[in-house]
């Protein structure tokens, strides 16, 4: 299995070509698949792969967009590091994965299993679900502002009708990045349930029936036969989860702006402040590869734990 | 491998026999079937309570929303947060070019995607994975990377502050949706496609007549993952646009706050509008949801 997890394709492995009309076969096939590759190929490099060398050449420069740039070599990652607070930033940055993440995915996955049933109720429910995904994340970030007010708040009103004075939530720095990531996990956790509906639905209920014939409880069906079946999904939810969270910006920049002092400032955060408000092109695109760097990382320790035990073999 | 791929076809087949909710009626039914909806509407009520604040204020004058308590319904009924977008603020102009950007890039990300996905699930060809590999490591660029080597390049050809720099991005389909479709191609059972194949359909036969019929569940999630994702898009129309007539729905939003003061009032007003287009269309699409699974057999 040198192949990579999600390139598991064992069952689509053609057969050596043995003949003439095999090679040809296989050239045509060659050529549609280029054909059909060819617009969002032309699309990703024009737009995301060009711009990423550029962003890694710019990274070795000294620019404010106005004057012109100078070569300064590795030193905007030795800048970013002693001056403007990278690794405090890649920490708060894990702080807000770890929080968000786990949570996250267990309540999209529980949802999806509750609301696995064709319905109008369940219907109305997933919509009611998704809701807070739909909105823009800027009037969002608003309304948890607004709710998580100290004195006039929802949650602290709350919390003062049953004796409990609540803190200053958003302007406690121990506070500030959880109330953060409750306001994603609120935002996202209805859309990634989307997709463990969606790889419920492709599980084969003769599994279910054939579970069911063999004796197994709910639970051991549940963790027989659903979740290895939802394996692929997983995969996607924590990878896209994790890179989403890793570049955390639109929650943080309404909610805190960074703040108190640093404790939200995120690595998004740290980049847009550099590039966007000092106009340090240089510093923003060195935090801009680091940030790619860990988020590189964190994507292949995934892919390496999900690739140990593959789908099929557990059924 | 075989084993499982044939019980996998057959069970596509032979789904009619699906069961139903709940296979065992026992004793306790009813009162799991209470539970199980008490604990449905506890969730929902979790989503929409805040959303509900959200919306009542957009009916409350500024002072109201900055002092008062959220659950208190307006006391002095307004309209005139909406009266204000759209008279004083070119809103009706802002909600314009989001839905025409927005359909030109949703169209082209699910069409070139779902090509793009077929070729990398399905067809065998040198160089496949060194380029979904290519893919994938896009998938991982913070966006906020390559808004500025973007806006570089798209100010050089002069194609900043125009209709074009909107779209143009977007509309190829991302790297994102391709691994999306991809997973989802992936899991369609072999032998529905090489029966395809055998019968001389050509690749794009299969696509259209295989795969696509199979593959509408993921299709409409992709189509309401782009129109959201375009409907919402504000760092790039922020930066890439200047002129008024090109402004988007989140610019124009976003500028409600940052303006002069932070005028949360016309926020929520504008994004209470900007929100119905996106749950008329996620209701619809549902819908559509459903029935591809009913379609397909598995259930009733």
């Amino acid at each position: 299995m040198t192949q990579i997890a999600l390139g598991r394709s064992s069952t689509e492995q053609a057969a050596p070509p043995k003949t003439a009309a095999d090679h040809r076969t296989n050239r045509r096939r060659t050529l549609t698949a280029y054909g059909l590759l060819a617009p969002s190929l032309f699309g990703t490099v024009v737009f995301l792969g060009i711009p990423v060398i550029l962003v890694l050449i710019f990274s070795f420069l000294k620019w404010n967009l106005l004057t012109p740039p100078k070569f300064v070599g590795l030193s905007n990652y030795l800048d970013v590091f002693t001056h403007e607070g990278a690794g405090h930033a890649l920490l708060v940055t894990f702080y807000y994965f770890l929080l968000n993440i786990p949570f996250q995915t267990a309540f999209a996955l529980l949802m999806a299993l509750l609301m696995n049933r064709q319905g109008r109720f369940t219907s109305i429910i997933r919509v009611a679900c998704v809701l807070p995904y739909l909105a823009t994340p800027v009037a969002m970030g608003v309304v948890w502002q607004w709710i998580f007010a100290p004195s006039t708040g929802v949650v602290n009103t709350l919390l003062h009708l049953v004796g409990v004075t609540g803190p200053d939530w958003l302007n406690s720095p121990g506070w500030s990045m959880p109330v953060v990531a409750f306001a994603n996990i609120w935002q996202y956790v209805g859309y990634n349930m989307l997709f463990f509906l969606a790889g419920l639905q492709a599980v084969p209920p003769t599994l279910y029936e054939a579970a069911a014939i063999d004796g197994a409880t709910t639970v051991q069906r549940f963790f027989r036969v659903t979740l290895p079946l939802l394996r692929p999904t997983m995969l996607f939810v924590l990878v896209t989860g994790a890179i989403g969270s890793f570049q955390v910006f639109d929650s943080v920049y309404v909610m805190t702006n960074g703040g108190p002092g640093t404790s939200t400032t995120v690595m998004n955060m740290l980049i847009y402040q550099n590039g966007f408000i000092g106009f340090r092109i240089g510093a923003a695109s060195a935090l801009s590869v680091i940030l790619f760097a860990v988020i590189l990382v964190v994507t292949l320790v995934q892919f390496r734990y999900f690739n140990r035990r593959t789908v099929y073999e557990m059924v | 491998m075989t084993a499982t791929a044939s019980s996998r076809s057959v069970s596509a087949s032979a789904s009619a026999s699906r069961r139903t909710a709940s296979p065992r009626p026992t004793a306790g039914r009813g009162v799991r079937r209470v539970l199980y909806v008490i604990v449905l509407l506890a969730i929902a009520a979790i989503f929409i309570t805040p959303y509900l604040f959200s919306v009542m204020a957009a009916f409350k004058p500024l002072s109201e929303i900055q002092g008062d308590r959220a659950w208190d319904l307006p006391s002095h009924f307004t309209l005139d947060n909406f009266v204000t977008i759209f008279t004083q603020y070119d809103f009706g102009g802002y909600l314009l070019n989001t839905a025409m950007v927005t359909i030109i890039i949703t169209v082209g990300q699910v069409v070139f995607s779902l090509l793009g996905a077929y070729a990398f699930a399905r067809i065998q060809f040198p160089g496949r994975d060194a380029i979904f590999w290519g893919y994938l490591s896009m998938l991982m660029v913070p966006n906020v990377v390559t808004m500025i080597p973007l806006y570089v390049m798209m100010s050089r050809v002069g194609l900043t502050d125009t209709y074009w720099a909107l779209f143009l991005p977007y509309v190829f389909g991302t790297p994102y949706t391709i691994f999306l479709m991809r997973q989802y191609i992936q899991s369609i059972p072999s032998e529905v496609i090489e029966a395809a194949r055998l019968d001389g359909c050509s690749e794009l036969g299969v696509l259209r007549r295989v795969v696509v019929p199979i593959s509408r569940p993921i299709i409409m999630t992709a189509t309401i993952i782009a129109v959201i994702f375009s409907w919402n898009n504000f760092l790039w129309p922020l930066i890439a646009t200047s002129s008024n007539g090109l402004q988007v729905l989140s610019v124009g939003v976003a500028n409600f706050n940052s303006n002069f003061a932070a005028q949360w009032n016309l926020v929520l007003a504008g994004s209470l509008v900007a929100l119905i287009p996106m749950v008329i269309l996620f209701v619809l699409f549902q819908k559509h949801i459903v029935n591809s699974v009913n379609l397909s057999g598995a259930s009733r």
